[in-house]
């Protein structure tokens, strides 16, 4: 990219960096002021009550080392929400650690002597600990507070994964679509943004240092100390200020509560083709009814979607047969497609109250695949045809793929096949790593676009193994009933898009960089149906 | 008036006393050292005093009142307390230091601040160049004139004083010494000074009592210490080094 390219790209895309910042700061800011709040209390209360310590620094380093999704995941089944709500939570549990540790610590250090002083001359007990025990352990303190909010800007940016926007919003949806100069638009801002915080803070704790006390009025020094207070206040504001006045485009809450039940918020998982059907399904919603639609895009991955969905979070996304019927369902694998989606058409309504309409079409089922040149070189056509060499062969799967039941456990004993070594990738980074021989096998979607282009083979699943995974739109039948448009109009997509047809369109964004809405509306045109 | 009657002090529940069946007094106006090495139960019985540490037996009373009827925190804050390792607040100046006492006992602003420095001035350490400084920006030496000041800043009847001058060099020591003595005489407080050193004992104390293992072995004036030594251990410890100045 030229330097007047990437000028052009970032000053386009300059307004949503802007607020995607500021939510960015508003998450983190909020949440390591919630965890000061608890963390600083529980600290001074773990000191104070020796037993309980180890229990409770117990509690909170498990939270620690909870996985982030696992954490999202977890508080979208408790909370029924997905959006900034959850997120925070879980932000302020992960920087409960640092800050009650420091606490603690803090306390503890401060020298003996001092404190017989301090209860020498006589201070009540609340007196040691407010006049001299916390302002000496306040650099330690906030020593912790600098941690957990630097630590904060990058787990923040796993917001994204739950609807929560942030800079991870650019990341995912890098990560999603393969686009590396979207990924640094969130990564590199995040990242100076770490070092923002970190500065700030350190001001600010420059600041509290007790000589800067007696600086004159007035004076540089004085002047600068004020402004190294205000400096985190400061950022956690715009922060605040930024979320709660971002345009209309971006979210639509306050339009929700004037229209009442006149939106549709459609979800999507995070790769290129939820995002292009996700897109489609909004087009056509915007263009054939009058209701307006907040797109909740790139949620992470099948089970936050699902969630959000049956707690009303999201009104429908496109959710594949074989995945609904393995993953959500926990079904035995149905290879015929037309009781496939019977079963889950049935078993959602029962379940649920959930409506499946008409799939689009195609079938991304999982397409074991290799490198072309690898396959014609070993003859390799089937997936049967890898038995012998499986054991020399590295698999890069997804994370999902690695754990679901029609992923590679089914897959293992179907074939008994055992790869050499399995690793687990985000999926777009699976295929990068088998273009550049990291691995050698990965499961990719029989509609990706990649597949062509990196010169992959898909090989024939001799055994019928995977189930069928049909697209189809997932809808609340309680909107349904309330506008029942929208299944007429969802139904214009029926059959429309093949597999050939969805590995164009997603070679269009992910391999063409071009944008999501751009090739969904060229496409609707070409149909005919906008 | 101070006073002591039987008492005793266990940390190990009883299998061994810091301080054995003691008793004296400190009458009003005078100062009484405590002498000892280390391990004789001199710094627990000054504790004892202000209720840092609670007797396992006996009484002591503070104006004829015990100690344990008094509530702690206001007991304290009638005593100023010298600490050994000087005990001055790391984050506050020598202002903040000097005046904490009478803003515990909520006096005026400016009350404090008068007495803040009429206080540095007679410790010398005039307020107007120290009375914004950190205790690190400060010598030992001055360290302890400020603990000093503090200890006197809400004009307490008694004054405590660990081995105040432990830490200090030799030289900055005698100097302090020697300044404790005109103090001494301006302000006519009630002292009681813990110390290991005999010297600074003789010089200090209008009557010295001598701790040896949780026992008192004598307590006298200076003179009736010398001339009639009560045990072998008080003998033996002039015998070692007689101070020149007192013969």
């Amino acid at each position: 990219m030229s330097f007047d390219a990437l000028v052009a790209y970032i000053l386009e895309r300059l307004p949503e960096l802007w607020l995607r910042t500021g939510e960015h700061l508003m998450l983190t800011g909020c949440s390591t002021l919630s965890a000061m709040f608890i963390g600083i209390p529980v600290g001074i209360l773990l000191y104070r009550t020796t037993w309980l310590r180890g229990p409770m620094m117990g509690v909170i380093g498990i939270l620690q080392t909870i996985p982030s999704l696992a954490m999202l995941v977890f508080l979208l089944a408790l909370l029924k929400k997905i959006g900034v709500m959850p997120a925070l939570i879980a932000l302020t549990l992960y920087a409960l650690l640092p800050i009650a540790r420091n606490t603690l610590t803090g306390l503890e250090e401060v020298s003996a002597e001092v404190m017989e002083a301090a209860e020498g001359i006589g201070m009540q007990e609340y007196q040691q600990l407010m006049m001299v025990r916390i302002p000496l352990a306040a650099p330690v303190i906030v020593a912790g507070i600098r941690t957990a909010a630097v630590v904060g800007v990058g787990i923040a940016t796993l917001s994204a994964f739950i609807g929560a926007g942030g800079l991870g919003q650019f990341i995912n949806r890098g990560l999603a679509l393969a686009n590396t100069n979207l990924i640094l638009l969130g990564a590199i801002p995040a990242a100076l943004l770490a070092l923002i915080v970190d500065f700030s803070i350190g001001a600010f704790e420059w600041g509290l240092r007790p000589e800067r006390k007696r600086d004159k009025k007035g004076s540089v020094q004085s002047l600068m100390r004020q402004l190294a207070f205000m400096l985190p206040v400061a950022l956690v504001l715009i922060g605040i200020v930024t979320y709660f006045t971002k345009p209309g485009w971006i979210s639509e809450s306050a339009t929700q509560l004037e229209t009442g039940h006149r939106i549709v918020r459609i979800g999507t998982k995070n790769f290129t083709e939820q995002l292009i059907l996700g897109e489609m399904m909004a087009q056509l919603i915007e263009t054939k009814t009058d209701l307006i639609v907040e797109r909740r895009f790139n949620l992470g991955g099948t089970m936050i979607c699902h969630g959000a969905l049956v707690n009303g979070e999201i009104d429908l996304y496109a959710e594949y047969t074989g995945t609904g019927l393995t993953a959500i369902l926990k079904h035995a694998v149905i290879s015929d497609p037309e009781e496939a989606l019977h079963y889950v058409t049935k078993t959602y309504h029962e379940r649920f109250d959930l409506q499946w309409l008409k799939p689009f079409g195609f079938n991304n089922t999982y397409a074991i695949s290799v490198r072309a040149a690898d396959a014609a070189q070993n003859g390799w056509n089937t997936i049967s045809d890898l038995k012998e060499s499986a054991k020399n062969l590295l698999a890069g799967f997804t994370a999902e793929f690695a754990e679901r039941p029609d992923g590679y456990p089914g897959l293992r004993q179907a074939y008994t096949l055992q790869f050499g070594d399995v690793r687990d990738f985000d999926p777009s980074l699976m295929y990068e790593a088998i273009r550049n021989n990291e691995v050698d096998v990965i499961c990719a979607f029989a509609t990706d676009g990649r597949i062509a282009a990196y010169n992959l083979k898909p090989l024939k699943d001799d055994r019928n193994f995977f189930p069928p995974y049909h697209a189809a739109p997932v809808i609340r039948e309680e909107i349904l009933k309330t506008h029942p448009e929208l299944g007429d109009v969802l139904s214009l997509f029926g059959g429309l898009i093949d597999n050939a047809r969805m590995q164009r369109l997603n070679f269009e964004v992910d391999g063409k960089k071009r944008r999501t809405a751009e090739v969904v509306k060229e496409f609707l045109k070409a149909k005919g149906i906008l | 008036m101070i006073k002591l009657t039987r008492v005793f002090k266990t940390f190990d529940g009883g299998r061994s006393y810091a301080v054995k069946d003691l008793s004296l007094s400190v009458d009003w106006g005078e100062t009484l050292v405590l002498l000892g090495s280390s391990g004789c139960g001199k710094t627990t019985t000054l504790k004892m005093i202000n209720r840092l540490i609670e007797p396992t037996k006996g009484t002591i009373e503070v104006n004829g009142r015990d100690v344990m009827d008094h509530n702690p925190v206001d007991l304290r804050r009638q005593i100023g307390y010298v600490f050994q390792e000087i005990g001055l607040f790391p984050h506050m100046t020598i202002e903040q230091n000097v005046e904490i006492v009478p803003r515990l006992l909520g006096w005026s602003i400016r009350s404090r601040r008068e007495r803040m420095q009429e206080l540095l001035d007679l410790v010398g350490l005039p307020a107007e160049r120290f009375a914004e400084r950190f205790p690190d920006e400060l010598s030992g030496g001055q360290q302890q004139r400020v603990g000093v000041a503090r200890a006197l800043a809400a004009n307490p009847t008694y004054l405590l004083m660990d081995e105040p001058f432990g830490a200090l060099d030799a030289l900055t020591r005698e100097a302090l010494q020697q300044e404790l003595l005109t103090l001494k005489n301006q302000i006519k407080k009630t002292i009681v000074f813990v110390t290991h050193d005999l010297h600074e004992a003789l010089l200090i104390g209008d009557r010295i009592a001598i701790l040896h293992e949780g026992n008192l072995e004598q307590i006298g004036t200076k003179k009736d210490i010398l001339d009639t030594p009560a045990t072998k251990f008080v003998k033996d410890l002039f015998a070692i080094k007689r101070p020149s100045i007192f013969t």
